[in-house]
């Protein structure tokens, strides 16, 4: 076969599936708009975008109960007024009724400050601030600690006195180096390369099986075009809907929630690409095996959970033990992760990430080679 | 109303034995809490580890007693493991730019005679900050390691003045179960989006709805019926939840039946969601990937894995919009604080309104459809 009459079957595949995309306009908006938006939106929602300073406990009602009434205590509650980790402390509860107002929603926490504060302070001795908690709020108790440990560092009991950490909690300075970069750009990398394999698999997978319930599929495999320009026809068309929900995702980040990612735009979108090609990969030996649909969905869900638990989404690879530890270090697509967060968040150039790059490279030669020989031998057994 | 009443047990039945009849939507069903649940222990068990032995660089460049006191400690910290060595910053910071290791700690000449000094002293830390909690773990080792070390040179900088003591009201023990409330709650609405596709979506596809609908049986007595199943099987999955919830220690101060009503109520507001959902969207699948779609945010957004009182403005406004935070609310106000009925009233009310409204929505826009 001439290479021009494999590039035209590629551009036929490729025209057949934007035809077929084009009739449904359902699976253009959710392929398109709703999962890039939800997600990005849902996370920008969350987290506030990256160039506003976001503290979850800064508007939250919280009581401050000074059993002291001295100048240290009344120091340290201007302290974390000014803090803007603290914007409402609510002054005015006793600590029963403080207590017993948590859990009706009126005060989240309440800070109590015990007596003998100043005393204490003064003496150099150990002072315990006791903060009580609404723990039907997840995640309300280690937020309000670190905001208050964060302000203590900026405490002085009295006007004269330097802050306590000047004093003596800490003589060490920890001088801290590394990129910084908000919760933001964190949660971004997860969502774009959730909302890439999300929706790239089902595209593949799922579209093949459909294909496969309708008939359709078997005709296209008897027809003269090459099983070849099937899968590139295919995978070209997919690599054009991934191009468009790089830049859902990142227009969105950059615009409405002011991302700056320490990477330019067309390193992102390689990356992008190379977990797509990954998961076209694995979408077509899955489709390979001839299963159908509601199957497809099934492993789908299975994938984006195992990408959560497993490829650094959540935790970092290096925290996993045991069988997790190993299942992370053989998915393929944590590398991908990995890269893009040292693209994105650190800005390591793309071509010096030499050893997860090759295992994506190989990951996706292995599954285009799986894939070929099992639809292969389909086709074969259609034939005879 | 004998009628209805009777069409509805036959339509519920008839949902539950085509379920038992397909092996792979009966597995589902119970597959799902199962592997929520083994994420959640995943998830846990790493944020509990004994040690995690992340790898960290050391240039020791005052080369003091004091100085090798601060190696030591970072050496006994259970959480990183000091692998290597270098004799200059340049060096142990390109381990971590090179991604060799997670953190590097330079020690500055003249670090232990300012410290013996009474004079300010301080360390150098880099880390690779896009590995985001082993970052976070080597600081906190870091910083424990300097904070032993003062109490070690000196006894009069003791440890930090002002120590702060949290104490959650319910009086549980910090655990890592926050997450078990808000896993029901996705659970559920998991399941019963699930059943939608089963009920409706599914039937159309094999033609048998509309002969459904031919029935002398009436639409609303279908959709009654449907969402009987789904409480019953709803009840099942929340049972199991419960049992799970058990072995792994989390105890339910709450009344029980408080736990079943409010699932029961979330499950119904998420049918109710669906059949609207399903009067335009025919194709089971897409509907099964529309659900996906919306249920990942929905991780995030209605209160499963963080309380929405800690988003941000926007996200805390999408919150107060969805009638599944209320549920997950309820959730977890029974479930740890063992509230009663009346302290979650409020979130009953919003669920049971929300499905009232698209229950007829969905009743009128599927007779339209016919």
């Amino acid at each position: 076969m001439s290479t021009r009459t494999f590039l035209s079957d590629v551009l036929a595949v490729m025209t057949n599936e934007f035809r077929l995309l084009r009739r449904n306009r359902t699976a253009i908006i959710i392929s398109l708009v709703i999962l890039p938006i939800f997600f990005t939106g849902s996370l920008g929602g969350a987290s506030g975008g990256t160039g506003q300073r976001f503290t979850p406990t800064a508007h939250l009602a919280i009581a401050y109960v000074d059993n002291d009434l001295t100048i240290a205590s009344r120091r340290l509650l201007d302290t974390l007024s000014s803090s803007g980790d603290f914007n409402n402390l609510v002054q005015g509860y006793s600590e029963e009724s403080a207590i017993e107002t948590l859990g009706t929603k009126k005060i989240y926490a309440a800070i109590i400050v015990p007596k003998g504060f100043e005393d204490n302070l003064a003496k150099n001795q150990q002072v315990s601030l006791v903060v009580y908690e609404d723990d039907s709020i997840n995640g309300l108790g280690s937020q309000v600690v670190s905001s208050l440990q964060t302000s203590l560092r900026n405490f002085s009991p009295r006007a004269e006195t330097g802050p306590l950490l000047a004093k003596g909690s800490s003589q060490v300075e920890i001088i801290q180096k590394g990129t910084k970069f908000s919760s933001f750009n964190i949660g971004l990398t997860i969502i774009l390369a959730l909302v890439i394999v999300f929706a790239t698999f089902y595209e593949v997978a799922g579209g093949m099986s459909r294909e496969s319930e309708e008939g359709t599929y078997a005709r296209l495999l008897m027809s003269p075009i090459s099983l070849g320009a099937v899968i590139l026809g295919k995978t070209t068309y997919d690599l054009a809907l991934n191009i468009i929900r790089t830049f859902m995702v990142f227009g969105l980040a950059f615009y409405a929630y002011g991302a700056r990612p320490s990477t330019d735009f067309g390193t992102i979108l390689a990356v992008s690409l190379l977990i797509a090609l990954l998961t076209m990969g694995f979408g077509f030996v899955i489709s390979a095996i001839g299963i159908g649909v509601r199957a497809v969905i099934i492993i789908e869900f299975f994938l984006v959970l195992f990408l959560f638990a497993f490829s650094g989404f959540i935790i970092d690879r290096e925290l996993l033990r045991g069988i997790s530890s190993t299942i992370s270090y053989l998915l393929p697509w944590a590398y991908g992760i990995e890269i893009l967060k040292r693209t994105i968040l650190i800005g390591q150039p793309l071509l010096t990430q030499t050893s997860p790059l090759g295992f994506i490279v190989a990951s996706i030669a292995v599954f285009y080679g799986t894939a070929y020989v099992l639809l292969k031998l389909s086709r074969e057994r259609l034939v005879t | 109303m004998n009628r209805f009443a009777r069409d509805t047990t036959t339509v519920t039945v008839k949902e539950l034995k085509q379920l038992l009849r397909d092996p792979l939507s009966l597995a589902l069903t119970i597959m799902f809490p199962i592997l929520l649940i083994q994420l959640f222990v995943v998830i846990v068990t790493a944020f509990s580890a004994p040690s995690y032995n992340i790898a960290v660089v050391v240039s020791d460049l005052d080369g003091s007693s004091t100085s090798k006191s601060l190696v030591d400690k970072l050496t006994s910290s259970r959480l990183i493991k000091v692998t290597q060595f270098f004799q200059t910053e340049e060096q142990a910071l390109h381990a971590v730019e090179s991604g060799a290791a997670t953190g590097a700690v330079i020690i500055p000449k003249g670090f232990g005679d300012a410290l013996l000094g009474n004079r300010p002293a301080f360390v150098i830390l880099q880390t690779d900050n896009s590995k985001i909690t082993s970052s976070t773990l080597v600081q906190s080792a870091v910083s424990s390691s300097t904070q032993s070390l003062l109490e070690l040179v000196s006894a009069r900088l003791g440890a930090a003045p002002v120590e702060v003591i949290l104490r959650p009201i319910s009086g549980r023990p910090p655990t890592g179960d926050t997450f078990l409330p808000g896993m029901l709650g996705m659970i559920t609405i998991l399941g019963a989006f699930d059943d939608i596709v089963n009920a409706i979506t599914r039937e159309r596809e094999r033609g048998t709805f509309p002969r459904l609908v031919l029935t002398p049986t009436s639409i609303l007595s279908i959709y009654s019926g449907k969402i009987s199943a789904t409480v019953v099987l709803n009840a099942a999955r929340t049972t199991l939840m419960l049992v799970i919830f058990m072995l792994t220690g989390l105890v339910v101060r709450g009344n029980v039946l408080l736990v079943y009503l409010t699932t029961t109520l979330i499950a119904v507001f998420t049918m109710s969601l669906g059949l609207l959902l399903s009067t335009k969207i025919h194709s089971s699948s897409t509907l099964t990937i529309l659900e996906i779609t919306i249920t990942f945010p929905l991780f995030q957004l209605a209160g499963a894995v963080q309380a929405p009182e800690l988003l941000a403005s926007g996200g805390r406004a999408i919150a107060a919009m969805l009638p599944w935070t209320y549920g997950n609310d309820a959730l977890r106000r029974v479930i740890y604080l063992g509230v009663g009925f009346d302290a979650i009233a409020l979130d009953f009310v919003v669920l049971l309104l929300s499905s009232l409204v698209l229950l007829p929505v969905a009743t009128l826009l599927s007779k339209r459809t016919m």
